[in-house]
């Protein structure tokens, strides 16, 4: 009783600190703004109605409507910044739900003050240390991600070119807002030397080069011993323990990286390590972590390449060593180098980053045929080609590790560091070309032939390979009114077969779109399986508020952003989705 | 904490709140001050976005989001008769993260782009900006206020664009 009193206050609490914000906000906002402040944010609302489909195994839901909706209110005067964000995700949409992504509450509010020396921020952040490769807090709200820490932030520039950051915090988990009860947290600093800026003659040649190190460390208090069966080769099974004071506390990580450039080119270079982090997704084995991240670009006016280059090697890297769900309690981002596609049907075949095992390349070419030329035509023809080829690693089990038939409480496993692993995770062959045809017409031709493999990426049995043929013709009728036909083939003889795809879209500045279309899987092997998931849409655009409906049928699958995937669950239904900023 | 922090919020606005009755001049909206990153690396704040008292457009995108490569290369066709008729400046903002980042210049050189590129890998001037989704597009007049905000693109809402810039730099001389 005493505990529901309690919530209910706090719930109260809440709310009225909600309506306050909101009516003050608004408040500045009606007053149109005064001097020197700045009033900005963002509302976003996300629902549906939900009708079940045995057929595409859209399930009857308990509770039919669904929503997410959140309010982002950020607040600046002067030096001092504020802000604020509530979400409502109580009866999230399906999708929101099979990742746990559910509660409501303030979720996000900072007071940061900022000078050219010093910014200091206290409350919520998201930071970013290099690349990522062993801290990057940040936030996808389609992918359900929020990794923000609760903490405080400094950054300090003592001089032009030198930056300095340091972090304190407890990682985000979801709508758990029990912070009392929490164990864990995470810290680290970086620094950064601007050669170019620091030393004005190295920029005047031309050339900048950028230094960076950080160090970031996880605690987590021990919780108790951790126990494991063993599978020795002669003897019975034995359940085995890693006492409590084995398992370390503290995982400490480090990471180091250069960019140099002179005119058009560019390097860039990130090496990381992370030691002893014993826990879920690595089978509790205390092997280093390590990742490699270089790139190489040259560019010039109408021509650019690019190539990079990823190693990563048990960098899972998370707040608590028990967590492995999606990306809930990630420190890092192993970022995936691949080219990343729009188009529907090749959704399903987007490659996720292994950060706990992989090695692969990515090479871009771009150019640009030139205007007025015989091939370009009177406005230039863009042409892309990309490759990118991912593995597993190499990994060679320890002795220990096979004498007892697990790889857990030991090293695990060693790998050459170079070299690729005999399973291919991923590879795609790309190219695109976009030209636009006269005043009116436009088109993008693309073609892709992808290798994905589905029993590591998805856990579904074998490879896909799939060829996939993409065409995207606009006609801007008027300034007023413009036709867009996108038209898309899939052949393969993997997964679900041959898919269709055609949508139509119609816009009607400056306020109007509209839009139809159908996936159709008609080269099922299985015949009863051969299904439409067609979708009609409107949406109305003012200014920076725009308003959509649409009725239809989402296939399940995967949605991937950046290398981070998530699994959707097949819906049916209509929806409603409002955005605005302010 | 938690509690303190969000006290402090709803104090530091409710001051400044009545401070603001006071009857100041109305100003526009100016963007907020944010480090970013130039393509070279380099450590960029987005109050230096200026243009010489003449109009900027600002589009904050990725190369992995097609209408606003479709709104950039729309731009790009008619930029050049854009700069000569008004003297607009485009910074087109990247919101590429790791994965994609190295591969913003050769995409915009490859292009053959005139615009000014900019990097906001971990998306702190999106979300100073409240930006929820890309393509978003602003126009600053000659002060560096915000004049007008758009989200998402449909073919032909550049001239839209183009309109409002003219009339800036009308006023603007």
């Amino acid at each position: 009783m005493r505990k529901l009193t309690l919530v209910t206050k706090k719930h109260t609490l809440a709310c009225l600190f909600f309506s306050l914000f909101m009516l003050t906000a608004f408040y500045t906002q009606a007053q149109n703004i005064f001097s020197g402040s700045r009033v900005s944010g963002d509302f976003g609302f996300n629902g549906m109605y939900y009708i079940p489909d045995s057929l595409i195994g859209a399930e009857e839901v308990d509770s039919k409507v669904r929503g997410n909706a959140h309010l982002n209110v950020n607040y600046t005067l002067g030096n001092f910044s504020a802000g604020l964000r509530y979400e409502y995700y109580q009866y999230p949409l399906i999708d929101m739900e099979k990742i746990n992504y559910q509660g409501q509450g303030f979720t996000h509010y900072y007071v940061d003050y900022k000078t050219d020396f010093i910014q200091v921020t206290a409350g919520t952040f998201y930071e970013q240390f290099g690349n990522g490769l062993i801290f990057r807090a940040y936030e996808d709200r389609q992918l359900g991600v929020d990794n923000s820490l609760l903490g405080a932030r400094v950054r300090i520039t003592p001089y032009k070119g030198i930056y300095i950051k340091g972090v304190w915090g407890v990682e985000r988990k979801n709508f758990d807002f029990d912070y009392s009860s929490r164990n864990d947290y995470v810290r680290g600093a970086d620094v950064e030397f601007g050669l170019a800026e620091i030393f004005p003659v190295i920029g005047e040649k031309n050339f900048t080069v950028t230094l960076g190190g950080s160090l970031v460390s996880k605690y987590e208090k021990s919780s108790g011993d951790y126990y494991f069966t063993i599978y020795p080769a002669d003897e019975d099974n034995k359940t085995m323990i890693i006492p409590a004071d084995k398992i370390p506390q503290n995982v400490a990580s480090w990471a180091s990286r250069l960019q140099f450039g002179y005119k058009g080119f560019r390097l860039e270079g990130e090496y990381a390590r992370k030691i002893n982090d014993p826990n879920i997704g690595n089978d509790y084995i205390y092997k280093d972590g390590k990742a490699l991240f270089l790139s190489a670009t040259y560019s010039r006016k109408g021509m650019g390449i690019s190539t990079s280059f990823i190693r990563a090697d048990n960098m899972d890297y998370r707040s608590q060593r028990g967590e492995s769900e999606n990306s809930l309690l990630q420190v890092n981002y192993i970022p995936a180098i691949n080219r990343q596609y729009s188009y529907q049907l090749l959704g399903n075949y987007s490659y996720a980053s292994q950060p706990n095992g992989q090695i692969g390349a990515q090479l871009q070419f771009n150019y640009q045929i030139p205007k007025k030329s015989k091939l370009g035509g009177p406005y230039g023809t863009d042409l892309t080609l990309n490759y990118s080829r991912f593995h597993n690693i190499k990994q060679d089990t320890a002795a220990e590790a096979i004498e007892n038939g697990t790889m857990t409480g030991t090293e695990g496993y060693s790998s050459s560091f170079f070299g690729f692993g005999p399973e291919l995770l991923y590879q795609d062959i790309g190219i695109e070309i976009s030209r636009r045809l006269g005043k009116k017409w436009k088109m993008i031709l693309a073609y892709n032939y992808i290798s994905y493999n589905l029993e590591l990426l998805q856990g579904h049995e074998g490879m896909f390979y799939g060829h996939n043929v993409a065409l995207d013709v606009t006609c801007k009728i008027n300034g007023k009114h413009a036709l867009r036909l996108e038209a898309q083939h899939l052949s393969s003889k993997q997964d679900y077969g041959d898919w269709m795809y055609a949508m139509l879209e119609y816009s009607f500045n400056p306020h109007w779109i509209f839009s139809i279309g159908d996936q159709w899987n008609y080269g099922n092997a299985d015949t009863g399986n051969r299904l439409h998931y067609y979708n009609i849409s409107a949406a109305f655009v003012t200014g920076t508020t725009r308003i959509a409906a649409n009725f239809g049928k989402t296939r399940e699958g995967i949605l991937c952003i950046g290398g981070v995937c998530r699994a959707v669950p097949a819906s049916y239904g209509v929806g409603l989705s409002v955005t605005t900023t302010f | 904490m938690k509690n303190t922090i969000l006290l402090s919020i709803i104090l530091m606005l409710s001051v400044s709140l009545l401070s603001q009755t006071e009857g100041e001049d109305k100003k526009g909206k100016k963007l907020p001050a944010v480090e970013i990153k130039t393509l070279d690396g380099k450590v960029f704040n987005t109050t230096d976005i200026q243009n010489d008292g003449k109009p900027v457009i600002i589009s904050l995108w990725a190369t992995w989001c097609k209408p606003c490569i479709a709104e950039l290369m729309a731009i790009a066709d008619v930029y050049e008769d854009w700069v000569e008729e008004t003297g607009v400046k485009l910074y087109a903002i990247s919101v590429d993260d790791a994965k994609t980042a190295a591969r913003v210049a050769p995409f915009v050189n490859g292009r053959a782009w005139e615009y000014e590129v900019l990097l906001d890998q971990n998306w702190d001037f999106k979300r100073a900006m409240g930006v929820a989704d890309i393509p978003f597009l602003c126009i600053l007049n000659g002060k560096g206020e915000i004049v007008w905000q758009h989200t998402s693109y449909a073919p032909g809402s550049e001239e839209e664009v183009f309109e409002i810039v003219k009339k800036i730099a009308a006023e603007g001389k």
